[in-house]
């Protein structure tokens, strides 16, 4: 057999599969529900993982998914493609195991969902059984609404293989010489849904043996169900069978579980007001939550912990600084959302100038859920809901 | 084979084969008809081939139904023959003859026209050379895949477009069709490979995912198909896609007569035989207007300057790489070898320097030609600078690859 290079064509990228990685993500899609998301994962997780280290090594070693891991199996479950972050940029990676590449089906979620779309969507050919992926072209969102055809069957944009640019560098020289070219085209945004809504769709699409749960229901209700991070995973877990999270409460008592583990919560102890435990007493120790979180190039952490010690009514939220002597900079937001999305009274707290601390103190009712927010937006962020 | 001599047979005939061999060339009179008169209207200057070339794209891009696509299928038989054969030379591989690589390449002029800027000066001929030839080598690619997968691996990978044409060609109505892509959704829906690899041997589904296939289909069809059709059974199911993979199969071998002539029936008139003649004028005009082609020789040359500095700038070992793919011709497994480096890295340092020059090249059209570089234009720059960088160590003596240092 011919080796690729004298197959393929010169211009175009073509990446060999590391096998520990094969065998590696193949574990890792396992978990998903049928035997096609299974595969959707694998596929996505063979593209991710090799197409990532070579744009760290060969053109930016900042660039990183989107989405923390666990949040990205969430998406496979449902559909396919994965966000990545480019600078300002965010590029849409769009696998396909298709042997030909007359045409490309986008799915209308990286499309038509305002916080899902894309500037750049690339499309990777993705062969497992000779262990290669090869990039195929790319185009941008303005060009695919014009140029893509709709099909209202699978909820696809659909492009010839003439309608997108093959030269992957034609996207790195354009992005740099010509910075101002818009990639994106406004669309819709998408009704919210009620608490009620969502909770009922997920009961319904969240059993695995409903197929295709993104063609099961109007997308502008799919779009808003599955565009709420928190959401979405909820119906993935459903779909997965997990057990129901368990509150705050539960994980600071009885220890915080594997998938909130995986998101980077733990549980802390700590001396609550330092500067007035200077005294004679005896410093009191006090168990929060907490998330380290990187912002802006700079690492944070985010507490939350009980006011009212086991009553589990009162809550505080903290932000601050992880460096050593460093301060919240001015115009940071940390702000708390109902599950639906709602604000309320108190809500957010703001930094006006630099500060120590951003935080917002909050009684809620036992069961209710809280979504947090943080701007500017924290890297890899996705909505989550604490329920309390 | 025997290569044209006239203008006008360069754009009015078409290559025959008997067998996997170059037999004749047919004339298409309607064809013939066109250039004459096209070239009668000229004065006595001598006009090149080149010219002709992207007249006929111009016409084409402003009437894609006129004859225009003829002349340039005609137009680049040659070229189609050339590459096909050095194709099958250097593929060694017995199932494809000449005839069948030459099919493939023809198959897809219009990625051809439609992957042409004649704005940019470039020769159409060479464009056309280089891009049925990576179009010919990705036809033997998917071929070669075809054929080792089964009935059951192949539906999977096969574009949705790519399997309706394949229904199409067999002449099937869009209702059939509908239900038919209806099964092969529910199919890929439910049917996917359980192991990591070795995906090409996928064997049949069994007889539960088959009733599973079957159920989704039924129910599916009252909200995606918009006709009335009746309930299906698993059987059924099962044979609609064994149909689809023997579509698939028998589509990668289309009629080679139907594709080799001009499109409609040659004496029904249904081709715009001429453009109004105004438009007409103007673009032959253009196309001889000596100020604008003395022009686009002087950008041609300050462009070849930007391009052999930029070069000369490369890293040493950038430069052996350029040296042993374009001059050397070596495959990228070869310089790997040559240079004891891996593959992937020839073939992303090939990327990266073809990187530096695209930029070389959108920096200089910002400034000289104050043409803005938007992925639009870089898109048909990419062409002009393979283009030219094959005409550049081209004029090079070839090269053996033991005289050019590793660095």
């Amino acid at each position: 057999m011919p080796s690729n290079s004298v197959i393929f064509d010169p211009t175009q990228i073509n990446l060999d599969i590391d096998s520990t990685l094969q065998t590696q993500a193949w574990r890792q899609s396992q978990s998903l529900s049928t035997p096609s998301s299974r595969w959707n994962g694998y596929l996505n997780l063979l593209c991710l993982n090799t197409i990532l280290p070579w744009l760290r090594e060969d053109y930016d070693p900042q660039i990183e998914p989107a989405l923390s891991a666990s949040s990205l199996l969430s998406i496979w479950e449902i559909v396919n493609g994965v966000p990545i972050t480019l600078g300002s940029n965010r590029l849409i990676l769009i696998p396909t195991e298709s042997i030909d590449l007359d045409e490309i089906r986008i799915p209308q979620e990286w499309v038509d969902i305002p916080a899902w779309i894309g500037d750049y969507y690339v499309f990777v050919q993705v062969n497992p059984d000779d262990g290669w992926v090869r990039i195929a072209g790319f185009t941008c969102h303005r060009r695919l609404k014009q140029e893509g055809r709709y099909d209202w069957r699978d909820r696809t944009y659909s492009l010839d293989d003439s309608d997108w640019i093959a030269d992957l560098n034609v996207l790195w020289v354009s992005r740099q010489l010509h910075p101002e070219e818009a990639t994106r085209t406004a669309v819709p945004t998408l009704d919210a849904l009620s608490l009620a809504q969502a909770n009922n769709l997920i009961q319904r699409l969240g059993d695995p043996t409903t197929p295709n749960p993104r063609l099961s229901l109007p997308f502008h209700q799919w779009g808003a169900l599955v565009s709420h991070g928190g959401w979405r995973q909820r119906l993935a877990e459903s779909r997965w069978g997990w057990q129901v999270q368990g509150t705050v409460l539960q994980w600071l008592q009885t220890g915080v579980t594997n998938f909130a583990e995986q998101i980077g919560w733990g549980r802390m102890e700590f001396q609550p007001g330092l500067s007035a435990a200077r005294g004679d007493e005896e410093p009191t120790t006090a168990i929060a939550l907490s998330r380290q979180l990187r912002i802006a190039g700079q690492p944070y952490e985010l507490r939350i912990r009980p006011l009212d010690g086991d009553n589990g009514r009162a809550w505080r939220f903290e932000l601050q600084n992880l460096t050593p002597g460093g301060l919240i900079p001015a115009g940071f937001v940390l702000r708390l959302l109902t599950e639906d999305l709602q604000p309320f009274e108190g809500n957010e707290d703001t930094a006006d100038r630099a500060v120590e601390q951003l935080y917002i103190e909050v009684a809620l009712d036992p069961g209710e859920g809280i979504v947090w927010e943080i701007e500017p937006i924290p890297n890899q962020y996705d909505q989550e809901i604490l329920r309390f | 084979m025997r290569p044209r001599q006239t203008l006008i047979e360069r754009f009015s005939t078409f290559l025959q084969f008997e067998a996997d061999h170059f037999q004749n060339w047919v004339i298409e009179p309607q064809l013939r008809r066109s250039i004459r008169n096209c070239r009668d209207q000229l004065p006595e200057t001598e006009v090149s081939e080149n010219y002709w070339a992207l007249y006929w794209h111009k016409v084409w891009q402003v009437q894609p139904d006129s004859l225009a696509r003829e002349h340039l299928a005609a137009y680049v038989q040659e070229v189609c023959y050339w590459v096909a054969q050095k194709t099958t030379e250097s593929f060694a591989m017995t199932q494809y003859g000449l005839a069948d690589c030459f099919q493939m390449a023809i198959a897809r002029l219009d990625r051809v026209l439609k992957g042409f800027n004649p704005d940019l000066g470039g020769n159409f001929k060479n464009y056309a050379s280089a891009t049925l030839g990576s179009l010919i080598r990705e036809s033997l690619r998917q071929r070669r895949e075809i054929d080792i997968c089964s009935d059951w691996a192949l539906l999977r990978k096969l574009s949705q477009k790519r399997l309706t044409e394949a229904f199409q060609n067999e002449g099937l109505s869009n209702s059939t069709i509908a239900s038919y892509l209806l099964a092969w959704q529910c199919f890929k829906t439910l049917y996917a490979p359980k192991k990591a690899t070795g995906t090409r041997k996928l064997p049949k589904p069994d007889p539960q995912t088959w009733a599973a296939i079957t159920q989704l289909y039924n129910r599916e069809r009252h909200a995606q198909l918009d006709f009335e059709s009746p309930s299906a059974n698993p059987d059924q199911i099962e044979k609609w896609m064994e149909r689809c993979a023997r579509a698939a199969r028998t589509y990668l071998y289309p009629n080679f007569v139907s594709i080799n002539t001009p499109k409609s029936d040659q004496d029904s008139g249904d081709f715009l035989d001429n453009l109004p003649d105004s438009t007409q004028t103007s673009l032959l005009n253009q196309m001889i207007d000596v100020e604008e082609a003395r022009t686009r020789e002087t950008q041609k040359e300050q462009l070849s300057s930007v391009l052999s500095e930029a070069i000369v700038q490369l890293n040493p070992q950038a430069q052996t790489i350029l040296q042993l793919y374009y001059q050397a011709r070596l495959t990228q497994q070869q310089i790997a070898d040559q240079m004891s480096i891996k593959q992937y890295t020839v073939s992303r340092r090939l990327v990266k320097v073809r990187e530096t020059l695209l930029r070389k090249v959108a920096e200089w059209s910002q400034k000289t030609l104050h043409i803005s570089p938007s992925s639009d234009v870089l898109k048909y720059t990419g062409p002009i600078l393979e283009e030219w960088l094959e005409a550049y160590y081209g004029r090079h003596e070839p090269l053996s690859p033991e005289n050019v240092s590793a660095e």
